[in-house]
């Protein structure tokens, strides 16, 4: 489960918005080196989006070391992880699938 | 509800509980076919003894029939030795054992004893543990890892790669915004160099190693520190007179510059006797 900070409400929000904003971040950068490992960037295109995805780095370090959330992303991004893990081995094994909504039913009973 | 108008059922019912909950807990077979007592050196203080049929036997104690649990890591470290030096005194006293893993529990069922349980056992698995005994007679299991230095083996692929000097010259160069863009290029051409050099490397340490041992197994391999990594981990089930040659392998390999070994043994073969 994801573990949001609950005693700030405020905190844990900000921690969430961060982390997702770290995850198309790192979109980003797997599309930008994808382009320009494909050879459509000129050289001062690689350099001003090179200085761009560097800017986005230092800025998102800088909101978690000021609202000290850096902890609070670190694991709404492990849960996400875990989620994401947990629907990939069930889409790997659908046995799993039918046995969680059998106990599923067996509870409602 | 006890029904007290049928104290007969009542008692049958109490005698095969009992031999429900009653089990063997198993550590080895051994090549021999005596009933013998080896007194109380089992876990917990337990009487061992055997169980014999015809020149094989089992070396066992009386336990319930459900399984060591402890929540306490040193309660189950102290088990694991038991179990292990139990193996070890019934091997130097019977000459061949074919060893269990900890916690191996044999129960009774519907009308056999946890005995009768084992002597078919024995019976039906005859021809296979004879087998299995003649192939680890004389021999004894040795533990090898071999692991390198990450910064070492990296530092060495720079020197002679000229695809990653000339990545790494760019990188000190060029702007920040190209520098930062190249990083992961470099990551990932040393990633997969590092990836063939460990193939290689791992093939041929293999192919050393198997010719001094009878058996050899691939274990996986386990996370250390970022200092060293974990190459290779294997079992070796070696004939007493080629421990030296191993030894002498091994010692050559781990004098490779990065390169170090974990020889460890002799063991009983754990890992050899795969049982079913």
């Amino acid at each position: 489960m994801i573990d949001i900070d609950e005693d700030n409400l405020k905190h844990g929000v900000l921690g969430l918005v961060i982390a997702l904003v770290e995850v198309i971040r790192d979109a980003l950068r797997i599309q930008a080196f994808k382009r320009m490992e494909g050879g459509s960037l000129k050289e001062d295109e690689v350099e001003r989006l090179g200085e761009a995805l560097m800017d986005l780095d230092m800025a998102i370090e800088q909101i978690k070391e000021e609202q000290g959330i850096t902890q609070s992303v670190q694991s709404v991004r492990d849960g996400l992880d875990n989620i994401v893990d947990d629907v990939l081995d069930k889409m790997v094994n659908p046995e799993r699938w039918r046995e969680e909504v059998g106990d599923k039913q067996m509870e409602r009973m | 509800m006890l029904d007290n108008n049928k104290p007969e059922v009542v008692v049958a019912n109490e005698v095969k509980a009992e031999s429900k909950g009653e089990g063997r807990y198993l550590y080895c077979v051994a090549d021999n076919g005596e009933r013998a007592d080896l007194g109380k050196i089992g876990l917990d203080g337990k009487e061992v003894y055997t169980i014999p049929l015809a020149d094989l036997c089992a070396v066992v104690h009386n336990c319930p029939s459900e399984p060591y649990k402890s929540e306490d890591q040193e309660v189950v470290k102290r088990w694991v030795m038991t179990h292990e030096k139990v193996v070890e005194i019934a091997g130097e006293r019977f000459g061949t054992v074919l060893p269990l893993g900890f916690d191996t529990i044999i129960k009774g069922e519907e009308d056999i004893s946890p005995e009768e349980n084992i002597k078919n056992w024995l019976k039906q698995d005859y021809a296979n543990l004879k087998e299995k005994m003649n192939k680890v007679r004389d021999k004894a299991e040795y533990g090898v890892q071999i692991f390198w230095d990450p910064k070492f083996i990296t530092d060495e692929i720079t020197k002679t790669s000229e695809e990653i000097k000339s990545l790494n010259q760019d990188i000190i160069s060029k702007p920040k915004g190209m520098a930062y863009m190249l990083k992961p290029k470099l990551e990932n051409l040393l990633k997969k160099e590092m990836e063939k050099k460990a193939d290689l490397c791992s093939k041929d340490f293999y192919a050393r190693i198997k010719k001094c041992v009878f058996e050899i197994r691939v274990e996986k391999t386990k996370k250390t520190d970022e200092k060293r990594q974990m190459l290779m981990n294997l079992s070796c089930l070696v004939g007493k007179e080629k421990s030296k040659e191993l030894g002498e392998e091994l010692q050559k390999i781990s004098e490779q510059e990065g390169f170090f070994v974990r020889f460890t043994g002799p063991w009983p073969p754990y890992s050899f006797v795969a049982f079913g």
